[in-house]
């Protein structure tokens, strides 16, 4: 389940941000690392959101800057 | 700004607003001059913009409902327009304030775009002009004597290099306006754009050199660029009934940028800089 979770994460953010999979790295910042401009990562939340049938609240979100940060709230949120 | 009070202009009129996200959107300041002027409207915007912008306080403060709507996608349009006839039945007028380009934010160079996101940029900033307007009329909500207007920029016919493809889109987005214009003309439908300055708005703050646009057009436009309120203050005019008669037109509202060379203080400026350009060498 927490395989599948990453991969979907990370096939979510290689398709909203055009990005190379192999630049997703567990650390990689969606704002220096990967591009994302503050649009994108409002996009990346609701696809999230979408994808996994849950709501993230603002406040939990605002803290969801990285690509391991996404993994890890979302294995907590969907487990 | 016009008169705090307004003059009336739009007394009785309803209509339907895209694109307003903040507080510095020139839609925004659009609906608060309609709602000066008298004007009953809806509000709508896409699910993410709705997430990422301020919408609900204009909403509180102008009384106008919001209703989401992705303009790329035909269903979310039918069902918005078939909301808007149910809270006004018909409308008089309509605001297409709707732009992005993902090449843009991507600064993905002219020479190698993203042809996806080209396609995207099409969609979202020009196409969609024609399925609200398809939509709207399928639904039976444009009324009889009715105005749409679309906002636009120069890079449609001159090109700013760091507008990118939406210089394009933007020259498709005027055409599709005449084009649209010319059918519904008939019914004293009016359909035009208003090639806005740059404006300082957040959709402005994603184009790299924005700053440069902006004092540019600043500087060779003998009034300087217009403001957004300004730009609301035209737009209420045109929703108004005193210009009925003005359809299919792409309308400057500029400062007089479009139409101007050179002036003799910009003379002296660059005869200066090239002087010490000289003196380096």
């Amino acid at each position: 389940m927490s395989q599948d979770v990453e991969s979907k994460v990370k096939s979510i953010i290689v398709d909203k941000l055009g990005v190379d999979e192999s630049e997703v790295t567990h650390e990689a910042n969606f704002t220096n690392d990967l591009g994302a401009d503050s649009l994108d990562t409002v996009e990346l939340i609701m696809e999230f959101e979408k994808e996994f049938d849950i709501s993230i609240p603002d406040e939990d979100a605002e803290n969801i800057a990285t690509v391991g940060n996404a993994v890890e709230y979302l294995q907590e949120k969907v487990s | 700004m016009a008169d705090q009070q307004g003059y009336g202009l739009l007394k009785g009129k309803k209509g339907l607003i895209f694109g307003a996200l903040d507080e510095r959107s020139i839609a925004w300041r659009i609906a608060l001059a309609c709602k000066r002027e008298g004007a009953e409207f809806s509000l709508s915007n896409a699910p993410v913009a709705l997430r990422f912008g301020d919408l609900d306080e204009l909403s509180e403060e102008t009384g106008a409902e919001v209703f989401p709507c992705d303009v790329t996608n035909e269903d979310e349009i039918e069902e918005l327009m078939q909301n808007v006839k149910e809270e006004h039945g018909k409308i008089d007028f309509m605001l297409h304030a709707i732009g992005m380009s993902p090449n843009v934010r991507k600064k993905q160079d002219y020479k190698e775009l993203n042809y996806q996101w080209m396609q995207q940029t099409m969609d979202i900033s020009a196409i969609s002009l024609h399925k609200v307007i398809r939509y709207a009329d399928e639904a039976d909500i444009l009324a009889d004597g009715g105005s749409i207007v679309a906002l636009s920029y120069i890079g449609a016919h001159r090109i700013f290099s760091k507008y990118s493809d939406m210089n394009d889109a933007k020259a498709l987005l005027e055409s599709i306006a005449r084009n649209y214009g010319s059918r519904l003309a008939d019914r004293g439908i009016r359909v035009n754009t208003v090639s806005q300055a740059p404006t300082r708005t957040s959709a402005g703050k994603g184009i790299k050199g924005f700053d440069g646009m902006y004092t540019f057009a600043d500087k060779i436009a003998p009034m300087g660029n217009p403001t957004a309120d300004e730009c609301a203050d035209y737009c209420v005019t045109l929703f108004s009934d005193l210009t009925r008669k003005v359809t299919m037109q792409n309308l400057y509202h500029d400062g007089g940028f479009v139409t101007s060379g050179i002036d003799e203080q910009m003379i002296n400026d660059l005869a200066k800089i090239y002087a010490d350009d000289e003196g380096d060498e």
